[in-house]
């Protein structure tokens, strides 16, 4: 087996990153051995890779229905322990059962649509990456891991596409 | 070298403008905004730490001592008395909740309806969101009569056996409150990430360099940790409008279920929401001439563009707010019954009329009159100066709604006039407490979005069509 | 649980056949004088706080029972009065009191039909009092007992009803129909076998009043007192803001004029 390598290769703009991305495709890199990283969302389909996997909305439904149950306790559980006759109206009322079942349904949603965006990207991280600071400064890095013995192959078909720097990544603390 | 956009001077009526002025076409390298927006958070003259001295000894005076004698002596230091039951606090409570919706709007409404000028100033609302309703938690803590127990009203297992009523519109109230705060202050973060990220790559040590590293929680800006956390934005944008909407609807419920006269109102709901976003949108328009005239290189993000799209929404919703208005005052005053007509005459003849007409004034002269001209509307400080008395205006109507209009009720034996005492230095202190938690924010994190602005302005382009250089934009998303 | 205790569990009380009630009270408007004993009274039996001129002044005093005394709008000296109207806490069925505490400081007792205060319930949000249409109910703004306010009451301490909590500040208060009373007599009839006598003991302010234009008893026995008196004067009898419908166990008994 061959060893790996890992290269981040720095682009200026998206248009030259997103031949990169090609030509890493045709040199026959897997999708999952690279990685986009950028200062600003960009599209998949814009960079001709595939579309990333989010968990966030699954576990955001499952956080309403959690949230639809509790707004359920509250307003028909309590009431079930605990009976108290107040001004005449029903013991388990119904206008409010709405109101705090949507309230406690849109908290149960976005409270862990929240969390969700920690869990599937592994929020908060503080081991060392790779990365470079100018990303956040606008430029678009491709990282991605190939053989050590082609490395001067995919080095050259990045330069060539308009990388500015191809460089071994190396892992430091952000 | 910084680049200040002039905004050309049209003569009425000249429809050919050079689309270079705005924003999105006049894009800077991301480094530069990232540079000019670390600058305008770090430098600071000593009239900001002035100010913000100020500003804290009024809140540890207002809010500490002032607060203390309240508690302690009781609710007797206010001016609340029988028939008064409720007086300043809860005009604050729901001023203070008026204004938090503006941030939403802005940030939520405007992103789903794709509105590009919202881009440099949803980050600016969104903070207004969430330092408003801490002073508006902070109101409501202040007019309870034994705040120590407060904690019976969080429905939570307890040793005594017994939960918080829901059948009571002040439990929908914390249910609603505690959701928007939580998800406004969730929704404010999340875009700040990849900010604080920038912040944590451009700041070299020390303390605030570690602030920046434990809250950018290791964002890079992989494609996975784009796609999730736009989906989270995405998820959120969507979901807070009906919360937006349903918080303020609650808060006027506490006075729609009430059996008194001039409050037992079905438009309340709507009414109240549109008041919100009347006021909001005032309060955005102040701050962002705050902004604007105080924070170095903000005039480059925000334009005389940003105040036009605000003033627009600004006289949109003084419309709204006025037919809501006319709704809530036609309804008594043709049908209704005696002590609701003695209501609104008390209000409109009584020894606070000064107050009625100063509202009306200020909500609906005030934008009617200012607000038609694109050329005031893009003018800073008039919009701001507009926004002032929309705000004063919206804090006399809901004056009026609860210290006035509490005096009358079915038994005219009871009817006292209001006066407030201890709340007045309580209230200054809540203002002081948001202008200090908003300069204090100020320092510390990013208040432009430069990420949002980049990704709008790569996707905005100037087309040739024909003789004329049309904007453009592209559906990168 | 809540059908064990013969409560409908799902429908809205006041539609169905209104409750007769068990504890009520007849005010004849024609014979009250405008005295005020039954103010006194029940402040005494009650622990009711001695606000002070200012406050008081300012509309804080803390009586459970007031007496109305109001005149139509003349000129002097055409001064016509109305009729004294002793308002207190109606001791509503549907009261609207109740469903706005956030905290069930204020419920509908099922046993006795009344509406119940409790007063180390409460935290002071006011709502009961923003809600009631007849502004019966009290708060106490200060601590109205504490020597530091009063140095002058102190010895009125000496005249508290044991049987009556003492309220601090706070906490809202209201008329109880001497509830105090009311479980004694029901204790000493419990333990003696039998039911509570009509007229076997009393509120304060019936008690009190000189002109017995207040009567207090059961409403569900047709024999009590004062379903006597409403039957007998069904002309003059009527409830107050009857228009509500909020169901009040007080029948007033409109003086002629």
């Amino acid at each position: 087996m061959s060893e790996a390598i890992t290269l981040l290769a720095m682009f200026e703009d998206i248009e030259p990153a997103s031949e990169g991305v090609e030509k890493l495709q045709q040199l026959g890199l897997n999708d999952d051995d690279m990685n986009v990283i950028s200062g600003i969302p960009v599209k998949h389909t814009i960079l001709g890779r595939p579309a990333a996997i989010t968990y966030v909305s699954r576990i955001g439904m499952f956080g309403a229905i959690l949230g639809m149950f509790l707004g359920i306790f509250f307003i028909y559980g309590i009431p079930y322990f605990y009976p108290l006759l107040v001004g005449g109206q029903a013991i388990f009322p119904i206008p409010q059962g709405i109101i705090i079942t949507f309230e406690m349904t849109m908290l149960g949603l976005m409270g862990f649509s929240f969390l969700g965006m920690f869990i599937d990207s592994g929020f908060p991280s503080y081991t060392p990456k790779e990365y470079t600071p100018e990303i956040s400064d606008g430029k678009v890095a491709l990282l991605f891991s190939c053989p050590v013995s082609e490395q001067e192959k995919f080095i050259d078909a990045l330069k060539n596409a308009g990388a500015v720097t191809v460089a071994p990544a190396e892992a430091r603390h952000l | 070298m910084t680049t200040i956009a002039k905004p050309i001077a049209r003569p009425h009526g000249e429809e050919h403008e050079d689309p270079r002025q705005y924003l999105m076409h006049d894009p800077l390298p991301r480094g530069q905004m990232n540079a000019m927006v670390m600058e305008s958070m770090h430098e600071t003259s000593p009239i900001f730490w002035l100010i913000t001295a100020v500003l804290a000894a009024t809140v540890v005076f207002s809010l500490g001592y002032e607060w203390y004698i309240l508690i302690m002596q009781g609710q007797g230091m206010a001016g609340v008395t029988r028939p008064d039951y409720w007086g300043v606090f809860l005009v604050n409570t729901v001023f203070w909740i008026g204004i938090s919706h503006a941030g939403t709007f802005i940030s939520a409404i405007l992103r789903v309806l794709k509105v590009e000028s919202r881009r440099p100033f949803t980050r600016a609302a969104e903070l207004m969101t969430t330092f408003g309703l801490v002073q508006a938690g902070l109101s409501i803590f202040m007019h309870l009569g034994r705040v120590w127990l407060v904690y019976w009203m969080f429905p939570i297992p307890n040793q005594r056996t017994i939960w918080p009523d829901f059948h009571s519109p002040l439990m929908w109230d914390l249910m609603a409150i505690t959701t928007y705060l939580l998800c406004s202050t969730m929704y404010l973060f999340l875009p700040l990430i990849p900010d604080l990220a920038m912040a944590r790559d451009r700041t070299e040590g020390g303390w605030l360099k570690q602030f920046y590293k434990i809250l950018a929680l290791g964002f890079r800006g992989t494609e996975g940790e784009w796609k999730n956390l736009t989906t989270a934005m995405n998820i959120f944008a969507f979901a807070i409008i009906p919360v937006m909407f349903s918080v303020h609807t609650i808060v006027s419920w506490d006075f729609a279920m009430a059996t008194r006269p001039g409050w037992n109102s079905t438009v309340f709901g709507p009414y109240f929401v549109i008041g919100a976003l009347h006021s909001g949108m005032a309060a955005v328009a102040i701050v962002l001439f705050l902004l604007r005239s105080t924070m170095k290189h903000y005039k480059y993000f925000i334009r005389p563009e940003h105040f036009n799209t605000i003033g627009m929404l600004m006289l949109l919703v003084s419309m709204a707010w006025a037919y809501f208005y006319f709704n809530d005052y036609l309804v008594p005053w043709y049908g209704g019954d005696v002590w609701d007509k003695l209501f609104q005459e008390y209000a409109e003849k009584g020894p606070k009329a000064y107050l009625w007409y100063t509202m009306l004034t200020c909500n609906i002269a005030v934008p009617w009159l200012i607000l038609w001209n694109r050329k005031w509307r893009e003018t800073p400080w008039l919009l701001a100066i507009a926004g002032i008395l929309i705000n004063v205006g919206m804090y006399l109507e809901r004056y009026i709604i609860i210290p006035v209009g509490v005096t009358i009720n079915r038994m005219p034996f009871t009817w006292r006039q209001y006066e407030p005492r201890i709340e007045v230095p309580m209230t200054v202190g809540t203002f002081a407490f948001f202008l200090l938690l908003y300069m204090l924010a100020s320092r510390l994190i990013p208040l432009i979005p430069v990420w949002e602005v980049q990704e709008g302005q790569e996707a905005h382009l100037i087309r040739k069509i024909g003789k004329a250089e049309i904007s453009t934009l592209s559906d990168m998303e | 649980m809540a059908t064990e205790l013969g409560m409908p569990a799902f429908t809205n009380q006041s539609q169905e056949e209104e409750p007769v009630g068990r504890w009520g009270m007849v005010i004849d408007q024609d014979l009250c004088t405008g005295c005020q004993a039954c103010v006194a009274a029940c402040s005494m039996e009650n622990n009711v706080p001695i606000v002070g001129e200012d406050d008081a002044s300012y509309g804080r005093y803390m009586h459970w029972i007031r007496i109305e005394r109001l005149w139509e709008n003349t000129e002097y000296p055409e001064v016509k009065m109305t009729q004294f109207q002793p308002m207190l806490c109606q001791q509503c069925h549907n009261a609207p009191c109740e469903p706005v505490c956030p905290v069930y400081a204020s419920v509908h007792s099922m046993s006795e039909d009344l509406n119940l205060q409790v007063y180390n319930r409460c935290v002071g949000t006011r709502y009961c009092g923003n809600n009631c249409p007849y502004q019966v109910r009290s708060f106490n703004w200060l601590d109205y007992q504490d020597e530091r306010i009063h140095p002058e009451l102190v010895s009125l301490h000496n005249h508290a009803n044991p049987d009556v909590t003492v309220r601090r500040r706070g906490v809202m208060e209201k008329c109880t129909f001497c509830i105090q009373r009311i479980h004694k007599a029901e204790d000493k009839a419990k333990s003696e076998g039998r039911e509570v006598e009509d007229g076997e003991f009393t509120t304060a302010c019936a008690q009190a009043c000189p002109a017995n234009a207040i009567t207090f008893g059961r409403l569900d026995d047709p024999e009590s007192g004062i379903n006597k008196l409403a039957a007998a004067n069904r002309s003059r009898a009527g409830h107050a803001l009857e228009e509500l419908r909020t169901l009040p166990r007080i029948t007033y008994l409109a003086g002629g004029v």
